[in-house]
Formats: structure tokens, C-alpha cells, sequence
């Protein structure tokens, strides 16, 4: 089978968001041939370069969405009149009234987007037009229309040039030549690794071509761009278009995919939300590594008595205050516990949020020693991994009786699978997927709650025992949930899945461009359903419904 | 997903009396209407959002999950969100000031890249004139490539380098350099070959059989300062208008005498270089030919900077190629019986002389690019940002 893997700002790119999971599958799934086409997303990302490829991997394409790049040449007076059309059409649909039918906005959306990428592929290039005066008052025109939502109403020219900008970028794949015989019209499968942009090669192949169209998102991009596009960054008007065409677009890759997994019921909610058909979704968890976890999972006697270990990137949502607080609360109870913070900061605000935790701890413990003669230290430490304490990250975790994770913020919790590889206990906040991967294998408390966070920890810290059931619990779930065999067993069933159901229908054709007869098998096409028998579909017999259910 | 949160809600409770408690105490807070309570608590996120789902991603950011909205009698975030939107009143929120990113800066840079054509020309013309006559081939040579190099560098970095999007057109600087050879050479040349001629090569000297005209091309080498400085003002003027404009029609409006007004300063500036120059090189500063020369080259550049390149290629090759074809049509003339190909030529020098065929052809192509500019600068979107909100 050859899959399209479509990828934004991720492999196979060093260091991006998606690439060590994509990378994963990639290689667990060698039976398979791999075309990857991916968009940049950001300039640093040209010098980062790429992780090594795989030979399953035949090819890779990239584009850069951000590059103002070559306009190309210019559309004639017929291109101008009919990108004017459908782009027009786009917007409205963008700007229709919220109260409008949803199925109708939607069909229009999705219209004037095929529209115009049908317009790209006849004239070469869009990025020029999407650019200039046309797109612009196009836009104008549909935020002055009647029924177009109040913050369009008051964009003014500034926010026409800034939403015209944003849209270009978002558009870009509709110019890249991506769709011929020789691209993606040749793949059996498009697998998206995003929703948003990344995902609109892969509609795009489904229109031109029939590919089916899988979306795994593990984050959703819609909720990434509202925190993105947050109050301070950009005018209202700005905002509500943006917002309303990036929901579109995610309305319509829902509608469109032919099976949607999400990488936890988060985003699952999210997708349902967005108009996604329950039946097409599949969470399928992300995988980990669980072989370097193994030798500290199953030596659960190594961890120190009384400490307490926080693993994850440093950054305001991991709320390391309210940790710090609790663990305040903890030392009146156990005057003797200690607590590890491992982590590096991520960007500047990053480093100031680490200064100010650092200020905190000082303050709030003094350094103590063991007697008069010896060098104190404070019982709260931070390192990071690479240091002596912790030389490897299944080490961090090692040291800890307890894992405590005090995010308010939080997708797919890493750590604290991670930690439950470790078989420790954990203490966590319940923020994201927090709950669902637990399950019942930890203590779970509300966010912003510090009192809780630290009557958790003394409970956990008083009660070895306890501590051991549920960090072997939390092992063996992890194990049978959380591993890259099941995380890849998974796909490839859904790659199966998908194949069986609607097959890419290709006319066989020889050198002359003459279609071949009896090229593909008969039986591969016979129409209708034939796992279930079609003429007694309809009957009330409770076996067949079963059948129903099973398919 | 019902499972889970009875899991969760059971280790909550089992960690001890204050997570519950804590949950208990919420809606009693705000009394009858809990979610009036929370409505003020994010009032400012709720105001600022532009749909439910904004505020759904918000309060989660904030820690919300479904087991939160519970507490206010919500299935989910969602219609939680969706009752805070409803409910926000957003009557009263005054429209905020439109910002512009940051305006573009006077940098030292390319200030002083600016100035480095016009050095270059009257460092070179002054070794011209004060050096030995066995040096001046090639100082003029040297001279010619420093002028070059020296525009190439001014031109790519401020407000008249560039933006990036359009496909660069490499036939433009060659075009420039045909018209800026012909402002020096061209008119001796013209007039050398109408009388007979021409007879000797140029020796660069403003008197002789083949005179070179330095004084137009110093003003103009040097008139790259103001052209940046005009430039920088157009970018200025072009994003107070922006940022004050209602409508598309608006801004148009308002930018065309603004452009209007950016070609008459060059222009103005480029007479007073002409004067200068002319004074003290004691040489026709030959005002109709370099101020027609001066305005075509400063749209042309104009138009390159804000990302329309073909129109300005195709009149700059135009322009160039009417001021070479009139020679050549002269010494064509010359052959027997092509004597009416001439004509085209001698028609205008006659009466006007021989900066007629300069002036006439750089002025159309300059009103031609005057139309042009009209049509596409004064657009908003020839003055949008590179690089909007992400």
C-alpha cells in the first residue's frame, strides 16, 4: 500500500511537533511505502534539516506556506473573473450568519474551495491572486454583506490585509503541485497528521482523485489557533475571520475524512463538537517507548522514600507555583519529604517562569542540613535531565515515590505516562487527558487546588503499600494502552479498515493512454456491501442487527 | 467517558476531604446563579471572544474540564461557553485603535548606501578631470563598475530594496543601465551621427567631437537619497492612511495625491541635484532629458519595491530600446534608398534637437508607469505587511 502521510511543521523535519510519533509509524510500518508531503512551518525549520529517512519512505515534498515566495504569473482576465467568483463564495461562506443551516455553509465552503483548487490546477498558480487587490476587496465585500457577523462588520483596512495575509498562507496548498498521476493521486491512502492545513492536501487528493482521507490529530488545531490567535495578538475582526474560516475548514476535513483518530477523548470532544461523525472516530493513543521504562518499572524498590518528583517541560500552564505551595503543606506533615523538579524551560518565558519558581522555593524553604557541622541544601531541587541526579529521564522518574503533575493546562499528559511505565504513583491535576489516562491508577485532584495537590501527596507518602498497588496497575494499563506496538497495530488496522471500504477506483491504462480491460480483478469491485447479505438488510432479525453493529 | 469521571471523582475523593470540599463551596458562592459568578471571574475573555468556542478553548486553558461545567449544571465546556457568549454583554465595548506592527525605521544602513552612488559618481568624475590623460580609460572603466555595484547595493536594502513575493525580473537592471549609457553617451553620440559621424571615441570629456553629458548622470547617482527618502515617506504616509482608512475606496483616495505628491518632491530634488551638478562641472545640465530619465527610474523602482515587477521591465526595455533604435536608424538612413528610415528620427531633432529623442521617449514611458503606479500603488494591498498575525 502506499500511504501520502501529510505532515505540517513536523517530520520530517528535526525536532518538529509531530516527528518522533511519524517517525515511529513510519518504520513500525515497513510493509508499507511512504510518500511524505510536508509544509514548513517556520523558517528556522529550513536549517534544522531532516531526521534520518527510512527506505520506505520513497520520496518527500515539502513547501513553505510562510515564504512569500514567487507570485508566479499573473491569472488572464477569464482566471481573474472566475477566482474572484469562487473566492468570493469562500468568504461568504466564511462570513455566513452563525444561525444559518450548518450543511449549507458547510457545502459552500467546501464548493468554492474545490472551485478555486480546481482553478489553481488549470492556471498554475493561486499564491499571487490570493495576494492581491482582487482577494482583498473580495473580502471587503463579504464582510460588508448583509449578515455577516458584527466584528467583520468593523474590520477596517489594516485587518483586511492581515486576514487576506493569513488566508493566503492558509491556502497555499491549493497551488502546490501536489495532486498529479505521479503525486498524490497515485497514493491508495492520505494519513494527515494535523487537521488545518496539513489536512487540505489530503481533501484535495479525495476531490481530484478518491483518495480516502485518515486524520490523526493529537492536538486540535482549531483550539491551538484560538489560543494562538488570543485577544492581544490581533484586532476582533481579525480574529472572528480567522477563527470562523480555520472552524470551516476543520468543519469541512471532519466531514470529509473517512476516519477521524484523535489522540484522546479531548480531542475527540472537539471533533464532535466540529461537526464530526461519531461513528468515523477511532481514538488511537499515542505511543511510547516502553523498553527504556522497563528495568525502572519493574524495580519499584529503587525509589527514595519521601520524594516527590515533577518531570515536564517548564512553563507558566505546568503551574509549578501551586506545586511549590503544596508541597509547603506536605513538609508540615512530613518534615522530611523533598521534591525534585526535572525540566528544562521552553523559551524566554519559559526561563522567567523557572527564575521566578526558583525565587519562590528559596523563600518558601530555607536550606537545612543535617547537623550543626554540615552543608545544608534546600529541600527542593531543580535539575534537569543530563545532570548527576538524573542522568537519563526513566532515572528522574526512579528517584521519586511519587510522580506529582500539576499542570492547568494539558494535552496528552507525556509525563504522567511516563511515569505510570515507571510503576510509580502519581498525584495529578485533572486538566486535559489526564483523567482518561489514569483511569483509576492514581490520585486525581482538581486544578489550582494546592491543598488538595498536597493532602494527595501525604496520603501517597504515608501508605508504601498503596503506593506499590497502584504503580503496578498504572504500569500494567500503561503497558496495554499506551505501548508504540499498540499505537502502530492500531493504524495499521485502520490503514486495512479503510482500504476495505472505499478503495481508490483507478482505470488501469497502458503506454498509449488506452484503458486496459480486465486489468483490475472483478471481484474487487463488486458493488454493495458484500459482508452483509444485501437483500434481507432491511428484515428485524436481531442476529443481523448485531452484524450492523460489527461492521 | 461516564466511567472515567466516576474514576476520577472517586480518587478525588479518596485523596482527602478539601478536593471535595473545595468543589462543594464553588456554587454556593454565587449563590442562586453560578455561572454569573464565573461570568465575572472571565469577564474579560468573555467579552473579547468572538465566538462560544473561543471561550470553551480559554476556560480550558484555564483548567476547565467537563467535571468543572458539572458544577454549573452543563453537559460540557461547550454549553457552558455557549450560555457565557450569550450572556456576556458586549454592547459597550468600544472598537480598539487599529495597530500597524511597527512603522519602518530610519536605519543608519541604508542611509549611508543611499549616498554611496552619488560619492562614487563625483569621486569618478573628479579623477576624470583632475588626472593624467593616460589614467583616464581606465578610471572611467573603474568608475562606470563602482557606479554600479554601488546602485546595487542602495537599491537593496530600505525602502526601495524589494519585498519579497514577485518573481525578480533580470532584465530590469539591464534596461537601466542601456538608459543611464545613453544619458551619458547617447546625445553626443545622436548628434555626432546626425552631422556625419561620428569620427572618435569618447574620451569622457564634456567637449569634443563625441561629448560625454557627466552632469545629469552625477545628479542622478546622487538623487538616490532622496529617492529612498521619498520612498521612506510614501511607506509612512501609505500606513497613517492604512491604519486611518475605513474602506478599501478610502484609502485609494487618499493615496493617490500622496503619490502624486512623493513624484513632484523627487522630482524637485532631482532639479536641484541637476543645478547643482550643472554649476559646478560648468555643464548643460540638460533638465528635460534627466528629469524624465530621474522620474521614470524612481517609479520604476517604486513599483519593484511594492512587488509589481513586469510592467516596470516592459517599459524600461521599451524606453531603452527607442533610444538605441534612433542611432540606429540614423546610420541605417545612410545606406541607399533607406533614406525615409530616418525620418522618425530627424522629425523631432530637427526643431527640438537631439534631447528631444531622450525626452520624448523616457517621458512616455514615464507617464505610462505614472498611470500605472496611479492604478496599482494607491491599492491597499500593494502597502500590506509582510508577515501578519500567526
Amino acid at each position: 500500500m502506499r500511504i501520502g502521510l501529510l505532515t505540517e511543521g513536523g517530520y520530517p523535519y528535526v525536532g518538529g511537533d509531530t516527528g518522533l510519533w511519524c517517525d515511529r509509524l513510519v518504520r513500525g510500518l515497513g510493509q508499507h511505502e511512504f510518500d511524505v508531503y510536508a509544509l514548513e512551518s517556520g523558517r528556522q525549520q529550513e536549517g534544522d534539516g531532516w531526521v534520518p529517512i527510512p527506505p520506505q519512505v520513497r520520496r518527500v515534498r515539502t513547501a513553505r506556506p510562510w515564504a512569500a515566495g514567487d507570485d508566479g504569473a499573473p491569472l488572464g482576465r477569464r482566471g481573474r473573473r472566475r477566482f474572484t467568483e469562487y473566492y468570493g463564495e469562500l468568504l461568504g461562506a466564511v462570513c455566513a450568519p452563525q444561525e444559518g443551516s450548518a450543511a449549507e455553509v458547510a457545502d459552500r465552503f467546501g464548493n468554492a474551495l474545490y472551485s478555486l483548487a480546481e482553478l489553481a490546477r488549470d492556471t498554475g498558480a493561486l499564491t499571487g491572486a490570493l495576494r492581491s487587490d482582487h482577494a482583498v476587496t473580495a473580502l471587503e465585500r463579504a464582510c460588508r454583506a448583509p449578515g455577516a457577523p458584527r466584528a467583520a462588520h468593523e474590520a477596517r483596512v489594516p485587518d483586511l490585509l492581515a486576514v487576506t495575509d493569513h488566508l493566503a498562507r492558509a491556502l497555499c496548498p491549493l497551488s502546490l503541485g501536489w495532486y498529479g498521476e505521479d503525486a498524490l493521486a497515485a497514493v491508495d491512502l492520505c494519513h494527515a497528521t494535523s487537521g488545518g492545513s496539513a489536512a487540505l492536501p489530503g481533501l484535495l487528493a479525495r476531490h481530484f482523485s478518491g483518495v480516502p482521507l485518515l486524520v490523526t490529530e493529537y492536538g486540535v488545531q482549531l483550539r491551538a489557533h484560538y489560543l494562538a490567535l488570543g485577544p492581544d495578538s490581533a484586532a476582533p475582526a481579525v480574529r472572528a475571520l480567522l477563527a470562523a474560516f480555520h472552524g470551516r475548514l476543520a468543519a469541512e476535513v471532519y466531514r470529509r475524512a473517512e476516519i477521524l483518530t484523535p489522540g484522546s477523548s479531548h480531542a475527540r470532544r472537539w471533533q464532535e463538537r466540529c461537526g464530526a461523525d461519531r461513528a468515523r472516530i477511532r481514538t488511537v493513543h499515542p505511543g511510547m517507548d516502553a523498553d527504556r521504562f522497563a528495568e525502572v518499572g519493574e524495580a519499584p524498590e529503587c525509589a527514595e522514600a519521601g520524594t516527590l518528583v515533577w518531570v515536564g517541560r517548564i512553563e507558566p500552564g505546568r503551574d509549578l507555583v501551586a506545586l511549590l505551595h503544596a508541597f509547603a503543606e506536605v513538609r508540615k506533615e512530613e518534615p522530611h519529604a523533598r521534591l525534585r523538579i526535572v525540566g528544562v524551560p521552553v523559551g524566554a518565558e519559559g526561563e522567567a517562569y523557572l527564575a521566578q519558581c526558583r525565587a519562590l522555593a528559596a523563600q518558601l524553604f530555607p536550606d537545612e542540613a543535617e547537623g550543626l557541622h554540615a552543608v545544608g541544601d534546600n529541600p527542593v531541587s531543580f535539575t534537569e535531565v543530563g545532570a548527576p541526579e538524573a542522568p537519563t529521564l526513566p532515572d528522574a522518574y526512579a528517584a521519586g515515590a511519587v510522580v506529582v503533575l500539576s499542570s492547568v493546562v494539558e494535552g496528552f499528559p507525556v509525563s504522567l505516562a511516563e511515569a505510570m511505565f515507571c510503576g510509580r504513583a502519581t498525584v495529578s491535576t485533572d486538566v486535559g487527558a489526564v483523567v482518561e489516562v489514569i483511569g483509576g491508577t492514581g490520585l486525581v485532584v482538581p486544578p489550582r487546588n494546592p491543598r488538595a495537590l498536597a493532602e494527595a501527596c501525604v496520603a501517597l507518602l504515608r501508605d508504601p503499600e498503596r503506593r506499590a498497588r497502584l504503580g503496578a496497575a498504572a504500569r500494567a494499563r500503561a503497558l496495554e494502552l499506551f505501548g508504540v506496538e499498540q499505537n502502530i497495530a492500531a493504524f495499521h488496522g485502520i490503514y486495512l479498515e479503510i482500504m476495505s471500504h472505499c478503495p481508490v477506483r483507478r482505470v488501469a491504462v497502458d503506454e498509449a493512454g488506452e484503458p486496459l480491460p480486465f486489468a483490475v480483478p472483478a471481484e474487487a469491485h463488486v458493488p454493495g456491501r458484500w459482508t452483509v447479505p444485501t437483500l434481507l438488510r432491511g428484515s428485524p432479525a436481531p442476529v443481523r442487527a448485531g452484524a450492523e453493529g460489527v461492521r | 467517558m461516564r466511567g472515567v469521571d466516576r474514576t476520577g471523582a472517586g480518587a478525588v475523593a479518596a485523596s482527602g476531604a478539601s478536593g471535595t470540599s473545595g468543589a462543594e463551596t464553588a456554587p454556593r458562592r454565587g449563590a442562586v446563579d453560578p455561572v454569573k459568578a464565573l461570568l465575572h471571574r472571565h469577564r474579560e475573555l468573555c467579552e473579547r471572544a468572538v465566538d462560544p468556542l473561543e471561550i470553551a478553548a480559554g476556560l480550558e486553558a484555564h483548567g476547565f474540564t467537563d467535571r468543572s461545567a458539572a458544577r454549573y449544571r452543563h453537559r460540557d465546556v461547550f454549553s457552558l461557553a455557549e450560555e457565557l457568549y450569550a450572556r456576556v454583554p458586549r454592547d459597550a465595548d468600544p472598537a480598539p485603535e487599529p495597530t500597524f506592527g511597527p512603522a519602518p525605521r530610519i536605519r543608519t544602513g541604508w542611509v549611508l548606501l543611499t549616498l554611496l552612488p552619488g560619492a562614487v559618481a563625483s569621486g569618478t568624475v573628479a579623477g576624470l578631470r583632475l588626472g593624467p590623460g593616460t589614467a583616464r580609460p581606465l578610471v572611467a572603466l573603474g568608475g562606470l563598475l563602482a557606479v554600479i555595484l554601488a546602485v546595487r547595493a542602495a537599491l537593496g536594502r530600505g525602502p526601495l530594496a524589494a519585498r519579497p513575493g514577485a518573481a525578480p525580473r533580470p532584465s530590469a537592471p539591464v534596461w537601466t543601465v542601456c538608459l543611464l549609457g545613453y544619458a551619458l553617451l547617447g546625445d553626443g553620440l545622436l548628434d555626432a551621427v546626425v552631422s556625419g559621424g561620428p569620427d572618435a571615441l569618447p574620451t569622457g570629456s564634456p567637449d569634443g567631437p563625441w561629448p560625454a553629458a557627466t552632469a545629469p548622470v552625477v545628479a542622478l547617482a546622487l538623487a538616490c537619497a532622496p529617492a529612498a527618502w521619498c520612498a521612506h515617506l510614501l511607506d509612512l504616509g501609505a500606513r497613517r492612511r492604512l491604519a486611518g482608512s475605513r474602506g478599501l475606496e478610502d484609502f485609494t483616495s487618499g493615496a493617490r495625491p500622496l503619490l502624486l505628491g512623493v513624484v513632484a518632491l523627487y522630482l524637485a530634488a532631482l532639479t536641484g541635484l541637476l543645478a547643482l551638478t550643472g554649476a559646478v562641472l560648468h555643464e548643460d545640465p540638460a533638465y528635460p532629458q534627466a528629469l524624465t530619465l530621474g522620474a521614470l527610474l524612481f517609479l520604476a523602482r517604486l513599483l519593484t519595491a511594492h512587488r509589481h515587477r513586469h510592467a516596470p521591465a516592459v517599459i524600461l526595455g521599451a524606453a531603452a530600446a527607442a533610444e538605441v533604435a534612433a542611432p540606429a536608424l540614423v546610420l541605417s538612413g545612410r545606406l541607399p534608398d533607406c533614406g525615409f528610415l530616418a525620418v522618425p528620427v530627424t522629425t523631432p531633432v530637427d526643431p527640438l534637437g537631439v534631447g528631444a529623442i531622450p525626452t520624448l521617449s523616457c517621458g512616455c514611458a514615464a507617464l505610462v508607469l505614472l498611470a500605472h503606479a496611479l492604478r496599482t500603488l494607491t491599492r491597499a494591498s500593494a502597502h500590506a505587511p509582510v508577515g501578519g498575525p500567526e
